[in-house]
């Protein structure tokens, strides 16, 4: 499934993300579009706590494409967690 | 350690010697240019103008929300800005109480320091603060974030701009009402007078640290929380004076600020304004704003003020006089064009129209509730909050804690709105 969420404003782009993992089927990946940077906080966060994994990647100046793939093996929301501030951190941007 | 978060940058972005550096100097040249304009025509006006500069690339480069401070406690369980809030304001209440220790060295006798956000306690802070903490939560951002967001382009924030002037010059006519009826008899609680200075500090450091512990508890009561070591990985290879310089510009111009480091930035920008003239506010100038619009517009006449020369802070002001002289207009002014700078730099301004309709109707009736809240509470989340509990009063502490419940409303109807 892919949501595009541009110019959305806080809180959108985390809330439509979590409304739309749970209806995603099975091992489903989720595709979100997202120009609002506090998101990349945000949606990585609540992606995890639901057991997914978050991919971020530049799509154009101040846009992202996130997509959050079901966990491998079980979810382990806190391994997903404790990672997630490290690889911010290597991203171009704030939380 | 698996990598979970993978990140690939788009090409050519953070790139220091691109075709974007010649328009990023001009700006930043029209900036200086302005400022150095204005320090010779009116030195406290360059000064302003400094100053909301600063707000502005703070906000900008934190993301710092006051509006999330309060709403993610509810919506998400993350009390992280909170938090930074909290230590922030502890900052300021270190400086101010210095400041206000010179102006007055003996509380006891009852004189409040000059421009101290010291005011009236009562109802109008409660009303007041539901309201704001309800319209910040559905527009998306408090007035300094609406601020700020307009920097960046976003636009459904010209329709929450426009809400709180809307909503000031509702208090504005309904001001007289609530000083006949309320605030004139309330008291102003200074708590040096009662404590002394070094009471007071203590007392509302406690309380700060009080909320830093309440805000870890929120988070954890659910259970164990991923612990984040500090330091990770440090693997950075020797680099060239050149590189190093680089990676400190991207620092401080490309890449976030933790939020933290926004809000103690903030605390000593509050510090130093206070110390220059009085502490940070925003609201009042726009309040002057909403009445020279709808006097100008309509040859409307809004009513005299009552006891609002009396009042320290953001009170509402009618707009008597010209645009062009007054220190708000370059502070507020200041704080927008400082955002646009930073996010300019950091090549996050986008022209952002919501793909949502209703998100702007949502804006305009949030900014609104703001508005009013504002003006009955004589300040925003800045003025009657950031630089209300430094300034030592009661009043700080009432707005803030009527915030919360409004922001919990405002997330309650949040999550019905699609």
């Amino acid at each position: 499934m892919k949501i595009d969420v541009r110019g959305e404003i806080c809180p959108y782009p985390m809330m439509k993300t979590a409304e739309a993992l749970k209806k995603l089927d099975g091992d489903e990946s989720l595709e979100v579009l997202t120009d609002h940077a506090p998101a990349l906080g945000t949606i990585p966060w609540e992606a995890a706590k639901n057991g997914y994994e978050t991919t971020i990647e530049g799509a154009a100046d101040s846009e992202w494409r996130l997509t959050l793939r079901k966990f491998e093996k079980e979810a382990k929301p806190q391994e997903l967690l404790a990672n997630l501030q490290e690889q911010l951190a290597a991203l171009n941007v704030s939380e | 350690m698996s990598t979970n978060v993978e990140v690939r940058e788009a090409s050519g972005q953070g790139q220091f010697l691109s075709g974007r550096v010649a328009a990023r100097i001009a700006v930043v040249a029209v900036v200086v240019l302005f400022l150095a304009y204005l320090a010779l025509v009116n030195a406290t006006l360059a000064v302003m103008w400094l100053f909301g500069l600063a707000f502005g690339v703070i906000l900008q480069r934190s993301r710092l929300c006051f509006a999330s401070g309060f709403r993610d406690i509810f919506l998400m369980r993350d009390a992280g800005t909170m938090r930074a809030l909290a230590v922030a304001i502890g900052v300021a209440t270190i400086g101010f109480w210095l400041v206000m220790q010179m102006m007055v060295p003996e509380p006891s006798f009852g004189s409040l320091p000059a421009a101290a956000h010291v005011i009236p306690i009562g109802l109008h802070l409660v009303v007041g603060g539901v309201a704001f903490g309800f319209g910040m939560v559905i527009a998306g951002g408090c007035v300094s974030g609406t601020m700020y967001r307009i920097g960046e382009g976003y636009v459904a924030s010209w329709a929450s701009l426009a809400g709180i002037l809307a909503g000031l010059y509702l208090s504005t006519l309904t001001w007289n009402w609530w000083w006949t009826n309320h605030i004139k008899d309330m008291p102003v609680v200074f708590l040096p007078k009662w404590l002394g200075y070094g009471g007071a500090v203590a007392l509302t450091l406690l309380a700060l640290a009080g909320i830093v512990l309440l805000s870890y508890w929120w988070e954890y009561r659910s259970g164990p929380m991923p612990n984040f070591a500090l330091g990770g990985k440090n693997e950075m290879p020797p680099m060239r004076l050149g590189a190093k310089l680089r990676q400190m510009y991207d620092l401080v111009f490309v890449k976030g600020w933790p939020i933290a480091v926004g809000a103690i930035a903030l605390a000593v920008v509050n510090v130093f304004i206070y110390i220059y003239s009085r502490p940070l506010g925003v609201t009042g100038e726009l309040s002057a704003w909403s009445d020279r619009i709808v006097s100008g517009l309509f040859r409307i006449q809004a009513p005299a003020l009552l006891g609002v020369d009396g009042l320290a802070g953001c009170n509402l002001t009618l707009g008597a006089g010209s645009w062009w002289t007054s220190e708000g207009l370059f502070l507020d002014g200041g704080l927008i064009i400082g955002a646009l700078v930073a996010a300019l730099l950091a090549n996050e301004f986008k022209v952002r129209l919501s793909p949502v309709k209703r998100r702007y109707v949502q804006s305009l009736i949030g900014g609104t509730f703001m508005g009013y809240g504002a003006g009955i509470a004589i300040g925003c989340t800045i003025g009657a909050f950031f630089s209300a509990i430094p300034s030592l009063g009661l009043n700080g502490w009432i707005f803030g804690f009527s915030l919360l419940p409004g922001a919990y409303l405002g997330v309650q109807v949040i999550k019905r709105i699609p």
